[in-house]
């Protein structure tokens, strides 16, 4: 019964709801944009600082576990590796093989009591001192 | 932890303050202002605003009537819309409602206040209570008496007073 009363809406109350003053639609839309111009600029600035707290955050992270060092190698490694596979690679000369030696020009022979040092024929040295002789024949 | 915007949906809060202001101050450009500058303090002290403390439309009628206390505006209602409605082209609602709206004009500064609250800003009793710093109750029956009065001056017919900051424009 009381919450009957209470909800009970006279017509006075309805009138006084009904007939209230409105604003200008005018007034509406300029205190709407300037809520929401205002709600944009807060937003952004939350936004920056969310990223930077993030970026802040990874960093520390990485820092306490060595992560720079490893995140440093493996880009070095990356760096390698791309350019192996980028670097052209011309006509490789191979200067000393078998079938260079073979087919190379003939060398002259030194002369006898001469013999080759660094490509050049020189006087062989005799040696001093005592001469091994060949042990006599014994039959 | 993560803060509420007050200021989310401001298109019903926008209407709510304005009909507060007005049945406070009058319907008119001194309700424009008061309600422009609500909204500047409410986006500038819009940190301050704590959900469990109340509604935002309670925190906006809070600053509303900082802002109706800082004026030097006169409360009570013009006789501009009583003459305007001898005009035989006005229909009998338009002239009801300015009829109300002086009567509302005519009531005590708190009397009125607990209508624009309840019928305006649309809170309420607990809400204005929680405003005002009273029991829920007590509210109920002022604004029960507020009424009463309110449908006495209605039915008195009286010729409503002219407002004072209006009456020099």
């Amino acid at each position: 019964m009381r919450s009957w009363r209470r909800n009970r809406e006279t017509s006075l109350e309805a009138e006084l709801r009904a007939s209230r003053p409105e604003p200008s639609s005018e007034l509406v839309h300029r205190l709407e944009a300037r809520v929401h111009q205002d709600g944009r600029r807060a937003r952004g600035g939350v936004r920056v600082a969310f990223v930077s707290a993030i970026a802040v955050a990874m960093l520390t992270a990485l820092g306490s576990t060595g992560g720079f060092s490893y995140a440093a190698t493996g880009a070095g490694q990356a760096v390698a590796k791309a350019r192996r596979i980028v670097h052209v690679h011309g006509v490789t000369q191979v200067h000393k093989s078998a079938a260079r030696d073979q087919y190379s020009k003939p060398r002259k022979k030194c002369r006898k009591g001469t013999r080759r040092v660094h490509g050049k024929c020189t006087k062989i040295k005799k040696a001093k001192g005592a001469r091994f002789r060949k042990p006599p024949f014994t039959g | 932890m993560f803060r509420v915007d007050p200021l989310a949906n401001p298109e019903p809060l926008i209407r709510r303050v304005y009909s507060y202001v007005a049945y406070r101050v009058g319907d008119g450009p001194d309700a424009e202002d008061i309600t422009s500058e609500t909204f500047e303090r409410a986006l500038r002290y819009k940190k301050s605003y704590d959900s469990r403390k109340g509604e935002p439309a309670a925190w906006l009628i809070g600053i509303a009537r900082r802002c109706i206390e800082g004026r030097p505006i006169s409360l009570e209602l013009s006789s501009e819309h009583l003459e305007t409605a001898d005009h035989r082209d006005l229909e009998e609602d338009t002239l009801r409602g300015i009829a109300l709206s002086a009567a509302v004009g005519r009531l005590e500064e708190r009397d009125r206040e607990l209508i624009a609250l309840r019928y305006g800003a649309d809170l309420t009793a607990r809400q204005i209570a929680a405003l005002q710093g009273a029991k829920t109750n007590a509210i109920e029956v002022a604004l029960h008496r507020a009424l009463g009065r309110l449908r006495a001056h209605l039915e008195g017919g009286e010729a409503a007073p002219v407002r004072k900051s209006q009456a020099g424009r």
